[in-house]
């Protein structure tokens, strides 16, 4: 075996030695050139054989208008021999400035895009148009978008150098729908944000459903449709339990039997009683004026929180009812 | 590189929502429509919007393409770097190779690299039995080459024919027949086409690297002489020996079909047993068994291989062969008229003619015929490259032809149709012919027929040459910039080519550029390019920075001589050089390096011109110092130069010397002048 790759090995020196006779002419001098321990032990007059010479670097024969992605196609370390910029990069000594990009190992560290400049992402687009469709006539603004097509699926791909093509990260699925957009009334509304927790955001209106429990993406996409179906047909559902429903799970304030409630309307039927009125309605009383004003306030103040706004209506709401002013 | 993430948005309708009414989602099926990237756009018709109504939203019909289409894309967006070594090499000052040897010699370190490697997997294979690729990649997993199956049976004959082990395979054979048990016919059949393709010798691991060097020589020594060929033959190549072990096992063979009998005349004629061949094929017939158009190919090189014919008698055959052939309703292939083609070159005169009717033939038929054959065709027409015959214009129809095609590999020597046209341009001196091959090889992919290293570097050469010679210098300089040596790396001769072309064309400041160049791939050492170089320099007078230019390239010359004094036991110094290089200097006004040179003339032993003295009696003049006029007069009388007495007129007539000097002087002419008295009086007499 190991004979058979010896032979094979130097039946690939002959390859070498067989010059054409068209080839370049090898002067015995070149020969010497390259280091070899005959010549160094013939000729005690050198000191030590000839080092090859490093070339000039190939910035010096480029022209000001080259092609510039043809010199970096692809993504490519930088090499500091074919990038004609005088680039300096690294912490200085003192008085010194930063080291010069010859060897400049953090120049080799950082990503560089020297492969995407404008003029060449201006060629790809141009050689990808003709892979593209044309974008459909009727969905020119985004909310004909929203409107034809209210889910977005957000999936992820990626590439890297290595042997391997696969991924796990790429299982990874992301639904989004805004709820304006589903057919749900109050009571499913508020089921499904019971139902979906943390996946709903409430100042953008959207639920957000991200699945990787699957090992493919394929599955993963058919999951979070699933998963959307299951909660709307759900939500529209209402399950004997949900009448249990107490004040501690209302996700809103509501004055409709609430304590505040009962307690303006003993607070008026006392100034009522104070006043010898006694043949009051409990309804006329909930209808006036004042009382919606006092509801609406009190209403905003438990549901958007204690700010400028909401506490001054309180304070004319209740001047107002108790005939304050 | 990091890993990019490409993120895709997808939008499209959802089916849970029913109740949007009046809008009708397109078909956003993924019905394949297999749009391969050939440049044509062909997005099927989709349904036009309606534009009156209620509009419809129309998806368009999704595009597939193949896997590499959308890098094709992006490919075509680039072109060569013309600064750049090609993309094998380290992209490295130091790593870059400097010359055609050293560009072979890191490619095949390169390969034997990766054979080493290769041999170490394929020797310890159970260290590499991990396999992280996916999908999985065949060809890193450890090869076996060691047969399974060990008992005395047909299977383990067919793995070890499969395995191409020529000699187990026909032990296994011998003991199968001992043991009485019978071969099968396709199974025997499979192991002749073992024997014949290697001609009964194990193949050894470079067997197809060896081959193709093989037949490249075959080929020039063929082309030189037939006889050399024949020698050329028994030195390289596997010659069929008699009794080997398929003729033994062809012989024991209990039913023969015409596959058998086809096998063993290609294999006779590969390994240049062409009697054999001819006898066999005779004994084929007589059984009544027809022919393959493979061994119909085999057959035509056999006869026309066989020596001690003439041309005719051998074309008379061929045709004959083409009878039987037609009478068996066998069709020729591309390889046969290629075969034909390439027996015909040898005929030269006699050859022409049937070679035309051979290509007329090929296309009524049909075949298409292949670079391989225009080469052909170039070689039986353009082999006489004297003058004095008319040449012939074939290569103009066969350029007309084929401008514009792109072509497939469909023949071995496909790759030697370039390299001939281009010689044929470069005898022809066309330029603008030649203007159309290097357009053929550019067209699609017809780059790869360009063939190996030493085929590209001759088409390069000529064609550069070419283009000095008749071209521009603009146009030239241009075309040097983009090939040099990026493409390939020139001759000494090729170099000389544009010296002349910028001589021709008055563009001398060009010349320091070119020698800056040339020293980076490997001409440092080039005597006849240098003295060349300081001829053109030194011939006339230029404009002071010209002068200073050539001057620093003179110095950067005479160092590189002094470089290749001191590795050389004997030192050699053309004269010419010599005087180039002081007179260089001294126009440039460095006149302490050009006395410098005058001693070195001493001392390698080289006399000075005429002119260069006169050139120093000049700068001597110009600098008024009679001492240097001495000096130059005394060099002068050293080497007894004819011009002596001349510069010693000159030193006394122009400059203020005292006495001592005027009879050193005068001694000298007087020795010169006695001679030449000497020689006066003998002629009297």
């Amino acid at each position: 075996m190991a004979a058979a790759a010896l032979s094979a090995w130097l039946t690939l020196q002959p390859g070498t030695r067989t010059l054409r006779a068209f080839c370049t002419s090898v002067s015995p001098a070149t020969r010497s050139a390259i280091p070899s321990p005959r010549t160094a032990a013939r000729t005690s007059r050198y000191e030590r054989p000839l080092r090859r010479k490093a070339l000039p670097p190939r910035t010096e024969k480029m022209t000001v208008d080259q092609d510039w992605p043809s010199v970096y196609p692809v993504a490519a370390p930088f090499k500091p021999s074919a990038v004609p910029l005088p680039i300096r990069m690294g912490y200085p000594v003192k008085r010194g400035v930063p080291m010069a990009k010859e060897g400049n190992l953090e120049l080799l560290k950082i990503p560089n895009f020297l492969h995407l400049t404008p003029v060449a992402i201006k060629k790809h687009c141009e050689a990808l148009k003709d892979f593209c469709t044309e974008w459909p006539a009727a969905l020119d603004s985004d909310e004909k978008c929203e409107k034809h097509f209210p889910i977005e699926v957000d999936t992820t791909d990626y590439v890297s150098a290595g042997p391997s093509i696969r991924n796990p990260k790429a299982r990874v699925v992301t639904l989004r729908v805004k709820l304006s957009s589903l057919n749900l009334d109050d009571h499913a509304k508020k089921k499904l944000i019971k139902l979906v927790g943390e996946r709903y955001c409430k100042t953008t209106d959207v639920l957000t459903i991200k699945t990787d429990r699957c090992p493919l993406k394929r599955q993963n996409y058919d999951y979070a449709l699933y998963l959307l179906t299951v909660l709307y047909h759900e939500s529209w559902k209402t399950e004997e339990w949900e009448k249990d429903k107490t004040e501690a799970d209302m996700e809103e304030y509501v004055w409709n039997n609430s304590s505040s409630e009962k307690n303006i309307l003993e607070t008026l039927l006392q100034i009522k009683a104070a006043e010898k009125n006694l043949d009051v309605n409990k309804e006329e009383l909930l209808a006036t004026k004042e009382v919606e004003e006092y509801k609406k306030s009190v209403v905003s103040l438990k549901n958007e929180g204690d700010n400028e706004n909401t506490l001054s209506q309180y304070k004319e709401s209740v001047k107002k009812l108790l005939n304050l002013m | 590189m990091a890993a990019v993430a490409a993120r895709r948005w997808l939008r499209f309708r959802c089916k849970v929502c029913l109740t949007l009414t009046g809008q009708r989602a397109g078909p956003c099926g993924q019905v394949p429509n297999c749009r391969f990237y050939s440049g044509s756009a062909t997005v099927p018709k989709v349904e036009g919007p309606n534009v009156t109504g209620i509009e419809e939203v129309v998806i368009p019909k999704k595009k597939t393409w193949d896997k590499v289409a959308v890098l094709q894309a992006l490919a075509s967006t680039v072109n060569r770097d013309t600064t750049a070594a090609p993309y094998a090499f380290q992209d490295d000052p130091y790593l870059i190779p400097t010359s055609s040897l050293e560009s072979r010699s890191f490619l095949l370190a390169k390969k034997s690299g990766e054979n080493a490697a290769k041999y170490i997997i394929n020797s310890h294979p159970k260290y590499f039995q991990k396999d992280i690729a996916e999908p999985h990649i065949p060809c890193l997993m450890p090869e076996y080459f060691e047969p399974q199956i060990e008992d005395v049976s047909e299977a383990a004959l067919r793995e070890r024919i499969k395995l191409k082990k020529v000699k187990a395979s026909v032990d296994m054979f011998d003991q199968l027949l001992q043991a009485g048990t019978t071969v099968s016919l396709e199974t025997s059949n499979s192991l002749l086409d073992l024997l014949c393709y290697y001609g009964d010798k194990e193949p050894s691991t470079d067997y197809h690297f060896q081959q193709s060097e093989k037949s490249e020589e075959l080929e020039e020594a063929a082309e030189e002489n037939n006889e050399k060929s024949k020698k050329a033959n028994h030195q390289f190549g596997n010659l069929w020996r008699p009794k080997n072990n398929a003729e033994r096992i062809f012989a024991l063979m209990p039913e023969k079909n015409s596959h058998s009998y086809c096998t063993m005349i290609r294999g006779m004629v590969k390994h240049r047993a062409l009697v054999q061949a001819l006898n066999l094929y005779t004994e084929l017939l007589n059984n009544r068994l027809h022919a393959d158009v493979y061994t119909f190919n085999a057959l035509i090189e056999a006869t026309a291989l066989s020596a001690r014919e003439k041309p005719e008698d051998k074309w008379n055959n061929i045709l004959e062969l083409l009878k039987q052939m037609a009478a068996q309703k066998v069709k020729p292939n591309l390889q046969t008229f290629n075969t034909i083609l390439k027996c015909l070159r040898r005929f030269h005169a006699f050859g022409k003619m049937p070679a035309l009717q051979t290509f007329r033939e090929m296309k009524a038929i049909g075949i298409e015929p292949s670079l391989a054959t225009y080469h052909y065709l170039i070689q039986l027409f353009y082999y006489h490259e004297n003058h004095s015959k008319g040449s012939s214009l074939i290569i103009y129809d066969i350029m007309n032809e084929l401008t514009g095609r792109k072509f497939s590999p469909r023949d071995p020597d496909d790759d030697m149709f370039f390299q001939s046209a281009m010689r044929v341009c470069s005898f022809l001196r066309d330029l603008e012919l030649a203007y159309q091959v290097h357009g053929l090889l550019n067209t699609g992919d017809n780059w790869k027929f360009i063939g190996p290293d030493h085929r590209r570097n001759f088409y390069y050469s000529k064609f550069f040459s070419l283009l000095c010679l008749m071209e521009q210098i603009d146009v030239t300089l241009k075309w040097y910039k983009d090939l040099i040596p990026s493409v390939f790396f020139p001759r000494s001769q090729t170099l000389i080519d544009l010296l002349q072309a910028l001589d021709v064309a008055n563009r001398l400041e060009v010349i320091p550029q070119i020698w800056k160049d040339s020293k980076e791939y490997g001409h440092t050492f080039h005597n006849d390019l240098k003295e060349e170089i300081l001829m053109l320099m030194a011939r006339d007078q230029h404009p002071p920075e010209l002068q200073v230019a050539f001057a620093d390239c003179a110095a950067d010359i005479k160092s590189t001589y002094e470089s290749q004094d001191g590795r050389q036991a004997a030192p050699e110094w053309p004269a010419n050089s010599l005087n180039s290089i002081a007179v260089l200097f001294l126009r440039a006004g460095r006149t302490q390096e050009a006395w410098k040179m005058l001693g070195l003339f001493k001392k390698h032993n080289k006399i000075p011109g005429n002119k260069l003295l006169n050139e120093f009696m000049d700068s001597a003049k110009a600098s008024s110092s009679p001492a240097q006029a001495i000096e130059i007069v005394k060099l002068a009388g050293a080497f007894s130069l004819p011009i002596c007495e001349d510069l010693a007129r000159r030193v006394m007539a122009n400059f203020a010397i005292s006495q001592e000097q005027k009879e050193a002087l005068g001694n000298l002419t007087s020795l010169t002048s006695d001679s030449d008295s000497d020689s006066d009086t003998s002629e009297d007499k």
